[in-house]
C-alpha cells in the first residue's frame, strides 16, 4: 500500500485510526480515481474515530451542477449506531444537510447510503 | 464478456450467439488450474500434469486482503473462476480501459460501468419526463374542474392516447444524452497521448478467496508486504509459508499495519475468518462461484457459472451457531448473525432478495464446543472437519396467491 500514490495523502490518518484505515483507503481511491471527484480533502472526525472525505461530486444532471458532499467511510465488519451518525453531523462545519456513509467490504465492493437529518422527500 | 481486450472480430461478435460463444471461450476454465487433454495414458492413469499458473499476490493487512498487481495474473484469476475484484471497478479490473476510453472519447466498446452509467442517465431522464407529464396532467385536470366544473381523467388525452410516458414505450431523446465531453483541441490531445496512464488498479482477493487459492488449489503464493534486501542488493518480497498464512489470516481482524504471523492466542473456533472461510469453501468446492453479497444485504452470492453468464440465483446468509453457549458468552468476537434474527430483519432481507429474484438461503455453521474438541486442532486447516454446514431455504408463502 505504501507505493500507492494515495498513500502519502492518507498516511497520517491511516496510522491514527488503523481500525478504519482500510475503509478510508478504499473509499478515497474510489472517489478520486473511479468516480472522479474534484477538490477532495480529508477531514479528521475524532468524535467518530475516523476520517471523512469531502469533495465535489461531478453529476451528469444538466439542471443540478456539481455539489459538495461529505462521505464517511466504514467497514462492513463494524457496528455503527445513530449516536455515531449524529456525531458525524455535528463535527462537520458547516453543518451539512446530508452525508453519505460508504460501507466497504473486503473484496472492495462499496455501497453508499445517503443519510439526511430527519425525513426528506425524494426529489422525483 | 470482457470488452477490455478489443479483438479484431468486433463486427462478428455483435450478434448474441457469437457473443455467447466468445464468452464461453474466454471463461472456459472454472478454476485457474487447467487439466490438459489426455494425450497419453499408462494403465489408465494420465501422464500429463495439470498446468498450474502459479500466481502471486501481496498481503495488505490494513485492507485485510491480498492484492494481485500483475495484470496477467489478475486477468487469469478473473477469467478462470471469477476470483477477486478490481478495486476501482464493478467486477474485473477495467479502470485503465475506462481512462483510455475517456481520453479517446470514442465510446466504442464501452466497459460495463459505462453501460450502466448510460442506462442510469436514461432512466433518470425518463423519471423526470414522467414527473413533468404527471404534474402537467394534474394541473390540466385542476383547471378543467375549476373553470368548467367537469372532471377529466388526468392521464388520458381527448383522443384516448396516454400522455404520461410508460417505461415500455419511452425513448430517450437526443437531448437527454449528456454531452459532458467538450471537444478538445488537437494540440493538447497529442501531448496527453504521449504520457501513458499508470495503472493504479489491482485485483483484490478477499482472505477467503486467497486462502482457497493457496490451500485448496495451490496456485497462489502470498508475499509479505515488506521488501527484504538480499545479499545481492535485490529487493524482493518474502513469501509466506502456509502456517504463517493460516495464522496471519486468523489475526487479520486485529487492526494493524503489519501482518501478525504468530498463532492466535488463545486459538478459537469462532474466529471470524474461519467461520466465513468454511462457508466459502463449502460452496466453492461444490462448484458454485461465490462472490460478496454486500449489495443485497447478505454475506455471499452464488452464481452457477459466473457473473458474466447469469445473475446470481442464491443469496447466502451465514449464521454461526455455537454448540456450547458458554463459548459464545466467553467469545472476544461478536460474530454477525450469531444472535437470533428479529422477524422484521429477516423479512427485510427476504424482501430485498425476492425483488431481485434471488432465493435466500440461511447457511448454519456449527461451531464445535471447546469442551468437546481440543483447540489444539486449530493449528492446521484439518480443524474444518469438526464444523458442519446446514442450509435452510427461505421463501415467502402467500396462501391466497400460491395455489397453483
Amino acid at each position: 500500500m505504501q507505493n500507492h500514490p494515495s498513500y502519502p495523502v492518507l498516511s497520517q490518518l491511516l496510522a491514527k485510526y488503523p481500525a478504519t484505515g482500510g475503509a478510508l483507503f478504499q473509499v478515497y481511491n474510489d472517489l478520486t480515481l473511479a468516480q472522479r471527484w474534484t477538490e477532495v480533502e480529508v477531514l479528521d472526525l475524532p468524535a467518530c474515530k475516523r476520517a471523512a472525505i469531502k469533495g465535489q461530486r461531478p453529476t451528469p444532471d444538466t439542471d443540478r451542477g456539481p455539489s459538495i458532499c461529505v462521505v464517511v467511510p466504514c467497514s462492513l465488519s463494524e457496528s455503527i449506531s445513530t449516536s455515531w451518525l449524529r456525531a458525524a453531523f455535528t463535527s462537520l462545519d458547516p453543518l451539512p444537510s446530508e452525508i453519505y456513509v460508504a460501507i466497504t467490504s473486503e473484496d472492495t465492493s462499496t455501497v453508499y447510503y445517503k443519510i439526511s437529518q430527519g425525513v426528506v422527500k425524494p426529489p422525483v | 464478456m470482457s470488452l477490455i481486450n478489443h479483438t479484431s472480430r468486433s463486427k462478428a461478435s455483435s450478434k448474441p450467439s457469437s457473443r455467447r460463444t466468445e464468452t464461453a471461450r474466454v471463461y472456459a476454465h472454472p478454476i485457474p488450474i487447467i487439466f490438459p487433454e489426455l494425450t497419453c495414458k499408462f494403465l489408465g492413469l494420465s501422464l500429463t500434469r495439470p498446468l498450474n499458473p502459479h500466481c502471486t499476490a501481496l498481503f495488505d493487512p490494513l485492507t485485510r486482503s491480498a492484492w494481485v498487481s500483475n495484470s496477467g495474473d489478475a486477468t487469469l484469476l478473473w477469467q478462470r473462476g471469477f476470483f477477486g475484484k478490481g478495486d476501482l471497478s464493478r467486477s474485473e479490473p477495467s479502470w485503465l480501459a475506462r481512462q483510455i476510453n475517456a481520453r479517446k472519447m470514442k465510446g466504442k466498446g464501452l466497459t460495463s460501468e459505462e453501460i450502466t452509467a448510460k442506462r442510469r442517465a436514461e432512466r433518470k431522464q425518463f423519471k423526470l419526463d414522467r414527473a413533468k407529464a404527471i404534474a402537467a396532467a394534474a394541473a390540466e385536470a385542476e383547471t378543467a374542474f375549476n373553470e368548467q366544473g367537469r372532471v377529466i381523467a388526468p392521464g388520458i388525452a381527448p383522443d384516448g392516447t396516454r400522455i404520461i410516458p410508460s417505461a415500455a414505450t419511452w425513448k430517450p431523446t437526443s437531448a437527454s444524452v449528456p454531452s459532458d465531453q467538450s471537444p478538445i483541441d488537437v494540440a493538447p490531445d497529442e501531448k496527453e497521448e504521449i504520457e501513458p496512464i499508470q495503472d493504479l488498479e489491482h485485483l483484490q482477493l478477499s482472505l477467503q478467496e486467497a486462502f482457497f487459492l493457496v490451500w485448496a488449489l495451490d496456485c497462489l503464493t502470498i508475499l509479505h508486504p515488506e521488501t527484504v534486501f538480499h545479499l545481492i542488493v535485490f529487493p524482493q518480497n518474502v513469501s509466506f509459508t502456509l502456517a504463517e498464512i493460516w495464522n496471519t489470516f486468523q489475526n487479520a481482524h486485529i487492526p494493524s499495519s503489519v501482518p501478525q504471523p504468530n498463532a492466535p492466542s488463545p486459538p478459537r473456533f469462532d474466529n471470524p475468518f474461519l467461520v466465513s472461510y468454511i462457508a466459502y469453501h463449502h460452496y466453492r468446492s461444490l462448484g458454485w462461484v461465490v462472490k460478496s453479497g454486500i449489495k443485497f444485504c447478505v454475506d455471499y452470492l452464488l452464481y452457477k457459472r459466473g457473473p458474466v453468464f447469469q445473475h446470481a440465483e442464491f443469496a447466502i446468509v451465514v449464521i454461526p451457531v455455537y454448540e456450547d453457549p458458554e463459548d459464545q458468552a466467553n467469545s472476544p468476537f461478536k460474530l454477525q448473525n450469531a444472535e437470533p434474527f428479529t422477524w422484521s430483519w429477516l423479512s427485510t432481507i427476504n424482501r430485498v432478495n425476492s425483488q431481485v429474484q434471488k432465493t435466500l438461503v440461511l447457511s448454519y455453521i456449527t461451531i464445535p464446543a471447546e469442551s468437546r474438541v481440543s483447540p489444539k486442532v486449530l493449528s492446521s486447516p484439518a480443524c474444518f472437519a469438526h464444523y458442519s454446514v446446514r442450509e435452510v431455504v427461505l421463501r415467502r408463502f402467500i396462501p391466497a396467491r400460491m395455489r397453483d
